[in-house]
């Protein structure tokens, strides 16, 4: 087995015991006074968020890459990123109204942290749209989207700071109870490596299709001198 | 004369239609008229949600995503880790023994 091979396996193996000790963390952590037991999605809902923000800016870089010097790996990148955005931003958008559902007495606000996630949600989906049903110029439209998706990230994560929203504010993670920083970061941890995982092996099917096209070309290439 | 009578006849039904039409009115409108004002309702049950029930539905959802997600990207990278494979027997019969491409 590679170095890379054996770094690969040891992360999955750290995965699936971060998924056991971590749900022990969260239900031995203290339940918040206010919201009560409910408050518990936070320690999944955050990294997920943070996820999503990470994923769009990977993604963004990579469409730089591309738009700007032609990197073929960039744009690749960008499709594997710009994917993960889209499911770690579903994971935000169904354990949210889930929480909201309880804490707040209704699943959905239009307030700013919620639309503006939503947005960037729906950026992320239209830049995945458009590589699949863009044409020819596909690529590089979705580039430019997953550009405008990068844009929308900090306006998500200040939106609770410049309008009033019922959506808790970013001082809630710094001024964390001490109690409950353990079950968080470790949460954290786990989603993070989870995605890295996720990100290696999506990028992997990119490069694997992208040897696919090019043995195509030269199984078309020998067919015609023959 | 005669149509002096028509109008007359036409105008008697819809007097004597009215009252059912506006009867039908109200009750597509959601019954008899709504409160105008608000009034104090003591020991009204409080809305209970089972909050377990939320937080598992939460964290179920995020592992059956990520779940379903590695299953799909792994059959999709075998599937063209199949093709490459088909594709390099190809170029290798294509090619002949002596071209290494």
């Amino acid at each position: 087995m590679s170095t890379v091979g054996r770094g690969f396996a040891i992360a999955v193996i750290a995965a699936i015991a971060g998924f056991l000790v971590v749900p022990l963390l969260i239900v031995s952590a203290p339940v918040e006074p206010v919201m009560g037991v409910v408050q518990k999605i936070f320690y999944f809902h955050v990294p997920c968020a943070i996820m999503m923000f990470l994923s769009t800016f990977v993604a963004a870089a990579g469409s730089l890459s591309y738009l700007f010097k032609g990197a073929e790996r960039g744009d690749r990148l960008a499709h594997a990123a710009g994917e993960l955005g889209v499911l770690f931003g579903a994971c935000v958008l169904v354990t949210g109204p889930l929480w909201g559902r309880k804490a707040w007495g209704v699943w959905w606000q239009w307030d700013a942290r919620l639309t503006s996630s939503l947005l960037l949600f729906l950026i992320l989906n239209g830049y995945l749209l458009a590589r699949r049903y863009g044409g020819p110029a596909g690529k590089k439209l979705a580039a430019a989207l997953s550009l405008f998706a990068a844009v929308d990230v900090p306006l998500v994560y200040k939106s609770v700071d410049i309008w009033r929203t019922v959506h808790p504010q970013t001082t809630v993670v710094p001024s964390l109870d001490p109690a409950m920083r353990p079950a968080f970061w470790a949460s954290f941890a786990l989603i993070t490596l989870v995605w890295g995982i996720l990100l290696t092996l999506r990028l992997r099917l990119e490069d694997a299709r992208a040897t696919v096209e090019e043995l195509q070309l030269m199984v078309d290439d020998l067919a015609q001198d023959s | 004369m005669s149509m002096t009578r028509t109008v007359r006849f036409f105008i008697a039904q819809l007097a004597r239609a009215l009252p059912v039409v506006a009867a039908l009115a109200a009750m597509l409108a959601g019954g008899p008229a709504r409160a105008q004002e608000y009034v104090k309702v003591e020991n009204v049950p409080r809305e209970q949600l089972p909050a377990p029930q939320f937080v598992g539905a939460a964290y179920g959802f995020i592992m059956i995503a990520l779940l379903v997600y590695v299953i799909v990207v792994a059959r999709r990278l075998a599937r063209t880790r199949g093709d490459i494979a088909e594709l390099r027997t190809r170029v290798e019969r294509l090619a002949g023994p002596g071209d290494r491409r």
